[in-house]
Protein backbone atom coordinates (compact mmCIF):
# COMPACT_ATOMS: atom_id res chain seq x y z
CA UNK A 1 0.00 0.00 0.00
CA UNK A 2 2.62 2.47 0.66
CA UNK A 3 4.39 2.49 -2.34
CA UNK A 4 1.27 3.15 -4.16
CA UNK A 5 0.87 6.15 -1.72
CA UNK A 6 3.95 7.41 -2.51
CA UNK A 7 3.72 6.86 -6.48
CA UNK A 8 0.22 8.54 -6.45
CA UNK A 9 1.70 11.67 -7.79
CA UNK A 10 4.14 10.11 -9.93
CA UNK A 11 1.65 7.92 -11.63
CA UNK A 12 -0.49 10.56 -12.68
CA UNK A 13 2.39 12.90 -13.99
CA UNK A 14 3.29 9.28 -16.30
CA UNK A 15 -0.06 9.13 -16.98
CA UNK A 16 -0.86 12.68 -17.77
CA UNK A 17 2.23 12.33 -20.35
CA UNK A 18 1.02 9.66 -21.83
CA UNK A 19 -2.29 10.72 -22.49
CA UNK A 20 -1.55 14.35 -23.87
CA UNK A 21 0.71 12.53 -26.50
CA UNK A 22 -1.63 10.39 -27.69
CA UNK A 23 -4.17 13.43 -27.55
CA UNK A 24 -2.09 14.79 -29.80
CA UNK A 25 -1.53 11.77 -32.13
CA UNK A 26 -5.22 11.70 -32.47
CA UNK A 27 -5.28 15.33 -33.16
CA UNK A 28 -2.71 15.37 -35.90
CA UNK A 29 -4.55 12.25 -37.21
CA UNK A 30 -7.84 14.48 -37.84
CA UNK A 31 -6.65 17.63 -38.31
CA UNK A 32 -7.88 17.23 -42.12
CA UNK A 33 -10.86 16.70 -40.61
CA UNK A 34 -12.19 20.17 -38.96
CA UNK A 35 -15.62 19.03 -39.57
CA UNK A 36 -17.17 18.88 -36.34
CA UNK A 37 -20.23 16.45 -37.60
CA UNK A 38 -21.18 14.24 -34.67
CA UNK A 39 -19.88 10.77 -36.31
CA UNK A 40 -16.38 12.45 -36.38
CA UNK A 41 -16.73 13.47 -32.96
CA UNK A 42 -18.03 9.96 -31.94
CA UNK A 43 -15.32 8.48 -33.41
CA UNK A 44 -12.40 10.97 -31.69
CA UNK A 45 -14.34 9.99 -28.23
CA UNK A 46 -13.52 6.20 -28.94
CA UNK A 47 -10.40 6.83 -29.62
CA UNK A 48 -9.62 9.28 -26.63
CA UNK A 49 -11.12 7.04 -24.30
CA UNK A 50 -8.95 4.05 -25.30
CA UNK A 51 -6.30 5.99 -25.16
CA UNK A 52 -6.90 7.37 -21.89
CA UNK A 53 -7.25 3.80 -20.76
CA UNK A 54 -4.50 2.56 -22.66
CA UNK A 55 -2.26 5.62 -20.91
CA UNK A 56 -3.86 4.68 -17.53
CA UNK A 57 -3.00 0.82 -18.43
CA UNK A 58 0.46 1.68 -19.54
CA UNK A 59 1.40 4.31 -16.73
CA UNK A 60 0.66 0.94 -14.65
CA UNK A 61 2.59 -1.31 -16.49
CA UNK A 62 2.10 -5.20 -15.57
CA UNK A 63 2.16 -5.08 -11.86
CA UNK A 64 -1.33 -5.41 -11.36
CA UNK A 65 -3.57 -7.96 -13.06
CA UNK A 66 -6.05 -5.21 -13.88
CA UNK A 67 -3.41 -3.19 -15.99
CA UNK A 68 -2.49 -6.58 -17.40
CA UNK A 69 -5.50 -7.89 -18.05
CA UNK A 70 -6.32 -4.05 -19.88
CA UNK A 71 -3.58 -4.17 -22.09
CA UNK A 72 -4.06 -7.52 -23.52
CA UNK A 73 -8.03 -6.61 -24.17
CA UNK A 74 -6.51 -3.51 -25.81
CA UNK A 75 -4.28 -4.79 -27.77
CA UNK A 76 -6.60 -7.56 -29.07
CA UNK A 77 -8.54 -4.75 -29.68
CA UNK A 78 -6.30 -2.44 -31.76
CA UNK A 79 -4.77 -5.21 -34.02
CA UNK A 80 -8.75 -4.96 -35.83
CA UNK A 81 -8.55 -1.37 -35.19
CA UNK A 82 -7.22 -0.17 -38.49
CA UNK A 83 -10.75 -0.52 -39.42
CA UNK A 84 -12.50 1.89 -37.34
CA UNK A 85 -15.99 0.68 -38.33
CA UNK A 86 -15.57 -2.53 -37.50
CA UNK A 87 -14.01 -1.86 -34.17
CA UNK A 88 -17.14 0.74 -33.60
CA UNK A 89 -19.71 -2.19 -34.62
CA UNK A 90 -17.99 -4.68 -31.93
CA UNK A 91 -17.74 -2.45 -29.35
CA UNK A 92 -21.54 -1.45 -29.67
CA UNK A 93 -22.69 -5.04 -29.70
CA UNK A 94 -20.20 -5.76 -26.51
CA UNK A 95 -22.06 -2.86 -25.05
CA UNK A 96 -25.28 -4.26 -25.37
CA UNK A 97 -24.46 -7.57 -24.50
CA UNK A 98 -23.17 -6.42 -21.04
CA UNK A 99 -26.19 -4.16 -20.71
CA UNK A 100 -28.60 -7.08 -21.09
CA UNK A 101 -26.35 -9.23 -18.60
CA UNK A 102 -27.03 -6.62 -16.24
CA UNK A 103 -30.69 -6.50 -16.71
CA UNK A 104 -30.62 -10.17 -16.39
CA UNK A 105 -28.61 -9.86 -13.06
CA UNK A 106 -31.27 -7.65 -11.39
CA UNK A 107 -33.85 -9.29 -12.17
CA UNK A 108 -32.08 -12.82 -11.26
CA UNK A 109 -31.99 -10.89 -7.33
CA UNK A 110 -29.05 -9.51 -4.96
CA UNK A 111 -26.70 -12.13 -3.24
CA UNK A 112 -22.80 -11.36 -2.52
CA UNK A 113 -22.52 -13.60 -5.50
CA UNK A 114 -24.34 -11.17 -7.91
CA UNK A 115 -22.26 -8.75 -6.76
CA UNK A 116 -18.99 -9.98 -6.81
CA UNK A 117 -19.96 -11.04 -10.17
CA UNK A 118 -20.95 -7.43 -11.11
CA UNK A 119 -18.01 -6.35 -9.80
CA UNK A 120 -15.90 -8.78 -12.11
CA UNK A 121 -17.37 -7.39 -15.03
CA UNK A 122 -16.42 -3.75 -14.23
CA UNK A 123 -12.94 -4.56 -12.98
CA UNK A 124 -10.96 -5.73 -16.09
CA UNK A 125 -9.22 -9.21 -15.80
CA UNK A 126 -11.69 -9.91 -12.67
CA UNK A 127 -13.59 -12.36 -14.69
CA UNK A 128 -10.69 -14.66 -13.73
CA UNK A 129 -10.03 -13.90 -9.86
CA UNK A 130 -11.42 -14.86 -6.92
CA UNK A 131 -13.02 -12.72 -4.50
CA UNK A 132 -10.11 -11.76 -2.67
CA UNK A 133 -8.25 -11.15 -5.20
CA UNK A 134 -10.69 -9.61 -6.77
CA UNK A 135 -10.72 -7.18 -3.70
CA UNK A 136 -7.42 -6.59 -4.03
CA UNK A 137 -7.34 -5.27 -7.56
CA UNK A 138 -10.35 -3.41 -7.07
CA UNK A 139 -9.10 -1.17 -4.82
CA UNK A 140 -5.75 -0.57 -6.77
CA UNK A 141 -8.35 0.37 -9.39
CA UNK A 142 -10.41 3.06 -8.03
CA UNK A 143 -7.27 4.78 -6.98
CA UNK A 144 -5.74 4.50 -10.65
CA UNK A 145 -8.96 5.23 -11.74
CA UNK A 146 -9.10 8.73 -9.12
CA UNK A 147 -6.04 9.93 -10.66
CA UNK A 148 -7.12 9.56 -14.07
CA UNK A 149 -9.84 11.38 -13.29
CA UNK A 150 -8.68 13.70 -11.55
CA UNK A 151 -5.67 14.90 -14.51
CA UNK A 152 -8.21 14.43 -17.10
CA UNK A 153 -10.18 17.26 -15.36
CA UNK A 154 -7.39 19.14 -15.25
CA UNK A 155 -6.60 18.78 -18.84
CA UNK A 156 -10.29 19.52 -19.79
CA UNK A 157 -10.34 21.83 -17.68
CA UNK A 158 -6.49 23.19 -19.20
CA UNK A 159 -8.15 23.66 -22.69
CA UNK A 160 -11.75 24.37 -22.60
CA UNK A 161 -11.99 27.96 -22.75
CA UNK B 1 -18.26 -25.32 43.38
CA UNK B 2 -15.80 -23.89 45.59
CA UNK B 3 -13.33 -23.72 42.48
CA UNK B 4 -15.21 -21.66 40.28
CA UNK B 5 -15.86 -18.93 42.30
CA UNK B 6 -12.84 -17.63 42.87
CA UNK B 7 -12.01 -18.21 39.42
CA UNK B 8 -14.89 -16.07 38.32
CA UNK B 9 -14.15 -13.66 40.95
CA UNK B 10 -10.44 -12.74 39.51
CA UNK B 11 -11.74 -13.31 35.76
CA UNK B 12 -14.13 -9.93 36.83
CA UNK B 13 -10.87 -8.48 38.72
CA UNK B 14 -8.66 -8.69 35.27
CA UNK B 15 -11.99 -8.05 33.40
CA UNK B 16 -11.23 -4.53 32.98
CA UNK B 17 -9.52 -4.85 29.51
CA UNK B 18 -10.48 -7.96 28.10
CA UNK B 19 -13.27 -8.45 25.66
CA UNK B 20 -16.52 -10.63 26.31
CA UNK B 21 -14.99 -13.43 24.82
CA UNK B 22 -11.56 -13.46 26.10
CA UNK B 23 -13.10 -12.96 29.73
CA UNK B 24 -14.80 -16.31 28.78
CA UNK B 25 -11.78 -18.27 27.22
CA UNK B 26 -9.71 -17.04 30.19
CA UNK B 27 -12.61 -18.18 32.72
CA UNK B 28 -13.07 -21.62 30.50
CA UNK B 29 -9.21 -22.26 30.96
CA UNK B 30 -9.55 -21.77 34.30
CA UNK B 31 -11.89 -24.29 35.10
CA UNK B 32 -10.42 -26.42 33.37
CA UNK B 33 -6.77 -25.78 35.27
CA UNK B 34 -9.31 -26.25 38.23
CA UNK B 35 -10.35 -29.38 37.24
CA UNK B 36 -6.74 -30.95 37.03
CA UNK B 37 -5.78 -29.92 40.22
CA UNK B 38 -8.69 -31.36 41.71
CA UNK B 39 -7.49 -34.51 39.58
CA UNK B 40 -3.86 -34.28 40.59
CA UNK B 41 -4.04 -33.18 44.23
CA UNK B 42 -6.45 -34.69 46.42
CA UNK B 43 -3.82 -34.37 49.32
CA UNK B 44 -4.07 -30.77 49.20
CA UNK B 45 -7.56 -30.10 48.72
CA UNK B 46 -8.03 -29.06 52.54
CA UNK B 47 -7.83 -25.12 51.86
CA UNK B 48 -8.71 -23.13 48.31
CA UNK B 49 -6.86 -20.48 48.57
CA UNK B 50 -3.50 -22.27 48.99
CA UNK B 51 -4.47 -24.69 45.98
CA UNK B 52 -5.50 -21.80 43.65
CA UNK B 53 -1.76 -20.31 44.51
CA UNK B 54 0.02 -23.44 44.22
CA UNK B 55 -1.75 -23.98 41.04
CA UNK B 56 -0.87 -20.72 39.61
CA UNK B 57 2.74 -20.64 41.21
CA UNK B 58 4.65 -22.03 37.83
CA UNK B 59 2.80 -19.13 36.18
CA UNK B 60 4.03 -16.88 38.88
CA UNK B 61 7.41 -17.50 38.76
CA UNK B 62 7.33 -17.14 35.00
CA UNK B 63 5.97 -13.43 35.69
CA UNK B 64 8.47 -12.79 37.96
CA UNK B 65 10.91 -14.01 35.24
CA UNK B 66 9.32 -11.90 33.13
CA UNK B 67 8.86 -8.88 35.27
CA UNK B 68 12.26 -9.03 36.79
CA UNK B 69 14.39 -10.12 34.06
CA UNK B 70 11.61 -8.51 31.90
CA UNK B 71 12.72 -9.28 27.96
CA UNK B 72 15.52 -12.13 29.02
CA UNK B 73 12.74 -14.55 28.76
CA UNK B 74 11.73 -13.96 25.50
CA UNK B 75 15.36 -13.81 24.71
CA UNK B 76 15.37 -16.90 25.78
CA UNK B 77 18.18 -16.82 28.85
CA UNK B 78 16.78 -19.20 30.93
CA UNK B 79 19.71 -18.31 33.72
CA UNK B 80 18.33 -15.02 33.75
CA UNK B 81 14.64 -16.14 34.78
CA UNK B 82 16.22 -17.93 37.46
CA UNK B 83 17.76 -15.11 38.54
CA UNK B 84 14.71 -13.59 38.53
CA UNK B 85 13.03 -15.82 40.90
CA UNK B 86 15.72 -15.95 43.73
CA UNK B 87 13.89 -13.88 45.63
CA UNK B 88 12.22 -17.00 47.18
CA UNK B 89 15.01 -18.96 47.69
CA UNK B 90 12.73 -21.68 48.90
CA UNK B 91 11.09 -21.31 46.41
CA UNK B 92 14.10 -22.02 43.41
CA UNK B 93 14.80 -24.78 45.69
CA UNK B 94 11.94 -26.55 44.21
CA UNK B 95 11.80 -25.04 41.17
CA UNK B 96 14.95 -25.81 39.90
CA UNK B 97 13.71 -29.67 40.39
CA UNK B 98 10.03 -29.46 39.34
CA UNK B 99 9.98 -26.26 36.93
CA UNK B 100 13.14 -27.11 35.20
CA UNK B 101 11.35 -29.27 32.75
CA UNK B 102 8.18 -26.58 31.96
CA UNK B 103 11.04 -23.86 31.93
CA UNK B 104 12.55 -25.66 28.90
CA UNK B 105 9.52 -25.38 27.06
CA UNK B 106 8.55 -22.67 27.90
CA UNK B 107 11.29 -20.45 27.06
CA UNK B 108 11.87 -21.76 23.61
CA UNK B 109 8.35 -21.26 23.05
CA UNK B 110 8.22 -17.30 24.20
CA UNK B 111 11.43 -16.96 22.18
CA UNK B 112 9.47 -19.10 19.11
CA UNK B 113 8.06 -16.07 17.00
CA UNK B 114 5.33 -14.43 18.77
CA UNK B 115 6.95 -11.69 19.94
CA UNK B 116 5.04 -12.02 23.34
CA UNK B 117 4.64 -8.57 24.87
CA UNK B 118 4.31 -9.66 29.07
CA UNK B 119 3.50 -6.24 30.04
CA UNK B 120 0.65 -7.22 32.25
CA UNK B 121 -1.48 -4.89 30.46
CA UNK B 122 -1.96 -6.44 26.82
CA UNK B 123 -0.77 -9.87 27.97
CA UNK B 124 -4.23 -11.46 26.99
CA UNK B 125 -4.26 -9.79 23.47
CA UNK B 126 -0.92 -10.74 22.63
CA UNK B 127 -2.10 -14.38 23.76
CA UNK B 128 -5.09 -13.71 21.90
CA UNK B 129 -3.68 -13.02 18.70
CA UNK B 130 -0.78 -15.25 19.13
CA UNK B 131 -3.60 -18.00 19.29
CA UNK B 132 -5.61 -16.50 16.55
CA UNK B 133 -2.36 -16.64 13.62
CA UNK B 134 -2.16 -20.54 14.44
CA UNK B 135 -3.51 -22.34 11.37
CA UNK B 136 -4.25 -25.77 11.44
CA UNK B 137 -4.08 -28.87 13.68
CA UNK B 138 -6.03 -28.28 16.43
CA UNK B 139 -7.52 -31.83 15.01
CA UNK B 140 -4.11 -33.39 16.44
CA UNK B 141 -4.00 -31.43 19.45
CA UNK B 142 -7.69 -32.87 20.12
CA UNK B 143 -6.76 -36.09 19.86
CA UNK B 144 -3.93 -35.60 21.91
CA UNK B 145 -5.93 -33.89 24.51
CA UNK B 146 -8.21 -37.17 24.20
CA UNK B 147 -5.32 -39.54 24.79
CA UNK B 148 -3.33 -37.54 27.85
CA UNK B 149 -6.20 -36.04 29.78
CA UNK B 150 -8.87 -38.81 29.91
CA UNK B 151 -11.43 -36.04 31.58
CA UNK B 152 -13.63 -34.46 29.06
CA UNK B 153 -12.62 -30.64 29.96
CA UNK B 154 -13.57 -28.81 26.52
CA UNK B 155 -13.34 -30.20 23.53
CA UNK B 156 -13.41 -27.40 21.63
CA UNK B 157 -10.22 -25.81 23.61
CA UNK B 158 -6.93 -27.34 22.74
CA UNK B 159 -5.40 -28.44 25.22
CA UNK B 160 -1.56 -29.12 24.65
CA UNK B 161 -0.72 -30.76 27.85
CA UNK B 162 1.00 -34.12 28.02
CA UNK B 163 1.30 -36.54 30.85
CA UNK B 164 4.51 -36.03 32.16
CA UNK B 165 3.84 -31.91 32.36
CA UNK B 166 0.66 -33.41 34.38
CA UNK B 167 2.82 -34.93 36.75
CA UNK B 168 5.26 -31.97 36.87
CA UNK B 169 2.12 -29.77 37.82
CA UNK B 170 1.02 -32.48 40.50
CA UNK B 171 4.76 -32.20 41.79
CA UNK B 172 4.81 -28.30 41.95
CA UNK B 173 1.22 -27.99 43.72
CA UNK B 174 2.70 -29.92 46.57
CA UNK B 175 6.12 -27.76 46.23
CA UNK B 176 3.76 -24.51 45.80
CA UNK B 177 1.54 -25.17 48.34
CA UNK B 178 4.23 -24.65 50.99
CA UNK B 179 5.74 -21.87 49.48
CA UNK B 180 2.61 -20.49 49.52
CA UNK B 181 2.93 -18.46 52.45
CA UNK B 182 5.96 -15.97 50.38
CA UNK B 183 3.95 -16.01 46.81
CA UNK B 184 1.06 -14.40 48.77
CA UNK B 185 2.24 -11.23 48.41
CA UNK B 186 0.72 -10.61 45.17
CA UNK B 187 -2.24 -13.00 44.14
CA UNK B 188 -3.90 -11.02 41.95
CA UNK B 189 -0.83 -10.76 39.58
CA UNK B 190 -0.30 -14.20 39.75
CA UNK B 191 -3.94 -15.00 39.42
CA UNK B 192 -3.60 -12.84 36.10
CA UNK B 193 -0.51 -14.69 35.31
CA UNK B 194 -2.22 -18.07 35.58
CA UNK B 195 -4.50 -17.38 33.00
CA UNK B 196 -1.92 -16.14 30.69
CA UNK B 197 0.33 -18.92 31.44
CA UNK B 198 -2.51 -21.44 30.64
CA UNK B 199 -2.55 -19.96 27.55
CA UNK B 200 1.07 -20.26 27.62
CA UNK B 201 0.99 -23.58 27.94
CA UNK B 202 -1.75 -24.10 24.56
CA UNK B 203 0.71 -22.17 22.65
CA UNK B 204 3.99 -23.89 23.80
CA UNK B 205 3.32 -26.15 20.63
CA UNK B 206 3.50 -23.90 17.87
CA UNK B 207 4.13 -26.79 14.97
CA UNK B 208 0.76 -28.37 15.93
CA UNK B 209 -1.81 -25.15 16.62
CA UNK B 210 -2.39 -22.91 13.99
CA UNK B 211 -5.55 -21.67 14.39
CA UNK B 212 -7.78 -21.97 17.30
CA UNK B 213 -11.58 -22.55 16.87
CA UNK B 214 -13.41 -20.62 19.41
CA UNK B 215 -16.32 -22.67 21.08
CA UNK B 216 -19.06 -23.85 19.27
CA UNK B 217 -17.01 -24.03 15.43
CA UNK B 218 -15.97 -26.28 13.11
CA UNK B 219 -12.28 -27.28 13.65
CA UNK B 220 -11.57 -29.51 10.22
CA UNK B 221 -9.13 -28.24 7.76
CA UNK B 222 -11.55 -26.95 5.48
CA UNK B 223 -13.85 -24.88 7.77
CA UNK B 224 -10.61 -22.96 9.39
CA UNK B 225 -9.54 -22.64 5.54
CA UNK B 226 -12.49 -21.37 4.95
CA UNK B 227 -12.23 -18.70 8.18
CA UNK B 228 -8.67 -17.96 7.26
CA UNK B 229 -10.44 -16.38 3.96
CA UNK B 230 -12.75 -15.02 4.92
CA UNK B 231 -10.77 -12.96 7.38
CA UNK B 232 -8.82 -11.38 4.34
CA UNK B 233 -11.55 -10.82 2.24
CA UNK B 234 -13.16 -9.07 5.61
CA UNK B 235 -9.28 -6.78 5.87
CA UNK B 236 -9.53 -5.80 1.84
CA UNK B 237 -12.97 -4.82 2.26
CA UNK B 238 -12.27 -2.23 4.94
CA UNK B 239 -9.19 -1.36 2.92
CA UNK B 240 -11.70 -0.33 -0.05
CA UNK B 241 -14.03 1.11 2.48
CA UNK B 242 -11.44 3.62 3.16
CA UNK B 243 -11.29 4.25 -0.49
CA UNK B 244 -14.76 4.66 -1.36
CA UNK B 245 -16.57 7.43 -0.10
CA UNK B 246 -19.68 6.96 2.26
CA UNK B 247 -19.09 3.38 1.93
CA UNK B 248 -18.69 4.27 6.18
CA UNK B 249 -22.09 4.11 6.82
CA UNK B 250 -22.88 0.66 5.34
CA UNK B 251 -22.58 -2.33 6.95
CA UNK B 252 -22.88 -5.84 5.70
CA UNK B 253 -21.14 -7.12 2.65
CA UNK B 254 -23.42 -7.17 -0.12
CA UNK B 255 -24.17 -3.26 0.65
CA UNK B 256 -20.84 -2.64 1.13
CA UNK B 257 -20.28 -4.60 -3.01
CA UNK B 258 -23.15 -2.41 -3.98
CA UNK B 259 -21.73 0.87 -3.16
CA UNK B 260 -18.01 -0.31 -4.70
CA UNK B 261 -19.77 -1.03 -7.65
CA UNK B 262 -21.84 1.81 -8.03
CA UNK B 263 -18.32 3.71 -7.47
CA UNK B 264 -16.63 2.43 -10.09
CA UNK B 265 -19.15 2.39 -12.28
CA UNK B 266 -19.44 6.66 -11.32
CA UNK B 267 -15.44 6.91 -11.59
CA UNK B 268 -16.15 4.92 -15.01
CA UNK B 269 -18.44 7.23 -16.18
CA UNK B 270 -16.78 10.21 -15.69
CA UNK B 271 -13.64 9.08 -17.74
CA UNK B 272 -15.99 8.39 -20.75
CA UNK B 273 -17.70 12.35 -19.76
CA UNK B 274 -14.19 13.67 -19.57
CA UNK B 275 -13.40 11.86 -22.75
CA UNK B 276 -16.26 13.08 -24.64
CA UNK B 277 -15.90 16.60 -23.90
CA UNK B 278 -12.01 16.37 -24.85
CA UNK B 279 -13.19 15.10 -28.29
CA UNK B 280 -16.36 17.49 -28.33
CA UNK B 281 -13.79 20.50 -27.42
CA UNK B 282 -11.05 20.13 -29.69
CA UNK B 283 -12.44 20.89 -32.73
CA UNK B 284 -13.22 24.36 -31.76
CA UNK B 285 -9.99 24.64 -29.87
CA UNK B 286 -7.64 22.67 -32.40
CA UNK B 287 -5.14 25.55 -33.48
CA UNK B 288 -4.55 26.39 -29.87
CA UNK B 289 -3.63 21.83 -29.56
CA UNK B 290 -1.13 22.93 -32.44
CA UNK B 291 -0.08 26.18 -30.79
CA UNK B 292 0.50 24.80 -27.65
CA UNK B 293 3.86 23.45 -26.97
CA UNK B 294 2.58 19.98 -26.10
CA UNK B 295 6.05 19.06 -24.21
CA UNK B 296 5.71 21.56 -22.19
CA UNK B 297 2.56 20.94 -20.39
CA UNK B 298 3.40 17.38 -19.08
CA UNK B 299 6.62 18.79 -18.13
CA UNK B 300 5.11 21.36 -15.94
CA UNK B 301 2.05 18.60 -14.84
CA UNK B 302 5.13 16.49 -13.54
CA UNK B 303 6.73 18.98 -11.86
CA UNK B 304 4.07 20.36 -9.84
CA UNK B 305 4.39 19.29 -6.38
CA UNK B 306 7.77 20.48 -6.73
CA UNK B 307 7.65 23.30 -9.30
CA UNK B 308 5.05 25.10 -7.33
CA UNK B 309 6.82 25.40 -4.43
CA UNK B 310 9.88 26.97 -6.32
CA UNK B 311 10.29 29.89 -7.87
CA UNK B 312 10.59 28.05 -11.15
CA UNK B 313 7.27 27.50 -11.19
CA UNK B 314 7.25 31.66 -11.68
CA UNK B 315 9.61 31.84 -14.42
CA UNK B 316 7.30 28.58 -15.77
CA UNK B 317 4.64 31.00 -15.83
CA UNK B 318 6.52 33.97 -16.88
CA UNK B 319 7.30 32.19 -19.88
CA UNK B 320 3.53 31.31 -20.63
CA UNK B 321 2.67 35.12 -19.85
CA UNK B 322 2.31 36.07 -23.71
CA UNK B 323 -0.45 33.52 -24.12
CA UNK B 324 -3.14 35.53 -21.84
CA UNK B 325 -5.53 32.33 -22.05
CA UNK B 326 -3.41 29.71 -21.59
CA UNK B 327 -1.72 31.66 -18.51
CA UNK B 328 -5.09 31.35 -16.91
CA UNK B 329 -5.79 27.80 -17.38
CA UNK B 330 -2.44 27.25 -15.58
CA UNK B 331 -3.49 29.19 -12.92
CA UNK B 332 -6.64 27.25 -13.21
CA UNK B 333 -5.03 23.84 -12.63
CA UNK B 334 -2.78 24.94 -10.00
CA UNK B 335 -5.91 25.82 -8.22
CA UNK B 336 -7.46 22.69 -8.78
CA UNK B 337 -4.28 21.02 -7.11
CA UNK B 338 -4.81 22.94 -4.18
CA UNK B 339 -1.11 25.04 -4.54
CA UNK B 340 -0.33 27.90 -3.01
CA UNK B 341 -2.39 30.61 -3.85
CA UNK B 342 0.48 33.06 -4.54
CA UNK B 343 0.83 31.68 -8.07
CA UNK B 344 -2.83 32.60 -8.91
CA UNK B 345 -2.49 36.03 -7.53
CA UNK B 346 0.57 36.27 -9.54
CA UNK B 347 -1.34 35.34 -12.59
CA UNK B 348 -3.11 38.05 -14.81
CA UNK B 349 -6.35 39.77 -13.37
CA UNK B 350 -8.40 39.98 -15.79
CA UNK B 351 -9.54 37.12 -18.05
CA UNK B 352 -10.01 37.75 -21.53
CA UNK B 353 -11.76 34.90 -23.17
CA UNK B 354 -10.94 34.68 -26.63
CA UNK B 355 -13.03 32.03 -27.88
CA UNK B 356 -16.73 33.08 -29.01
CA UNK B 357 -19.48 32.44 -26.41
CA UNK B 358 -21.11 30.89 -29.61
CA UNK B 359 -18.68 28.66 -29.89
CA UNK B 360 -18.28 27.44 -26.50
CA UNK B 361 -22.47 26.90 -26.90
CA UNK B 362 -22.04 24.77 -29.91
CA UNK B 363 -19.54 22.46 -27.80
CA UNK B 364 -21.85 21.80 -25.01
CA UNK B 365 -24.65 21.08 -27.89
CA UNK B 366 -22.85 18.57 -29.13
CA UNK B 367 -21.42 17.02 -25.74
CA UNK B 368 -25.17 16.84 -25.34
CA UNK B 369 -25.68 14.90 -28.74
CA UNK B 370 -23.01 12.44 -28.05
CA UNK B 371 -24.04 11.41 -24.67
CA UNK B 372 -27.20 10.66 -27.18
CA UNK B 373 -25.44 8.79 -29.56
CA UNK B 374 -23.17 6.48 -26.50
CA UNK B 375 -26.36 6.05 -24.35
CA UNK B 376 -28.22 4.75 -27.83
CA UNK B 377 -25.45 2.57 -28.42
CA UNK B 378 -25.38 1.29 -25.39
CA UNK B 379 -28.56 -0.20 -25.38
CA UNK B 380 -28.56 -1.72 -28.94
CA UNK B 381 -28.66 1.10 -31.55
Amino acid sequence: MKPQNLSSSSLKSRFTTRFLRALSRINAQKQFTSTSSPREIFQRYRRIKVAADKSMAYSVRSRRRWSRAMLSKLRSRSSSNSFSSVTRVKKSSAATKTGHEKEAKIKSGTGDQEEADELRELVPGGETMDLCNLLDETAHYIKCLNTQVQAMRKIVDFYSP
Amino acid sequence: MLHSLPSLESCNYNGIDMTVLERQQARLKWVQQQQQEQNYMVQNNSNNPVELCASSVPQFQALFGSTLGSRQLVEQNRPEVYLGSDEFPKFVNFSVAGHGPDFVVAAPEAAADYSISRTSSCQMTAFQSAGMKEDGDNVILEKMESTTCGESLNKRKAEAVVDHKCKDKKIKGEVEGESEGKTKCSTEISRNSSKENSKASEVQKPDYIHVRARRGQATDSHSLAERARREKISKKMKCLQDLVPGCNKITGKAGMLDEIINYVQSLQRQVEFLSMKLAALNPSVEFNFDNLPAKEFPAYVANFPAAAKLPAAMANLGCLQFNPLRKEAVSCTVDATMHPPQITSEGIPSVPTSIPEQAISSSCITILFLAGIISGSRFGM
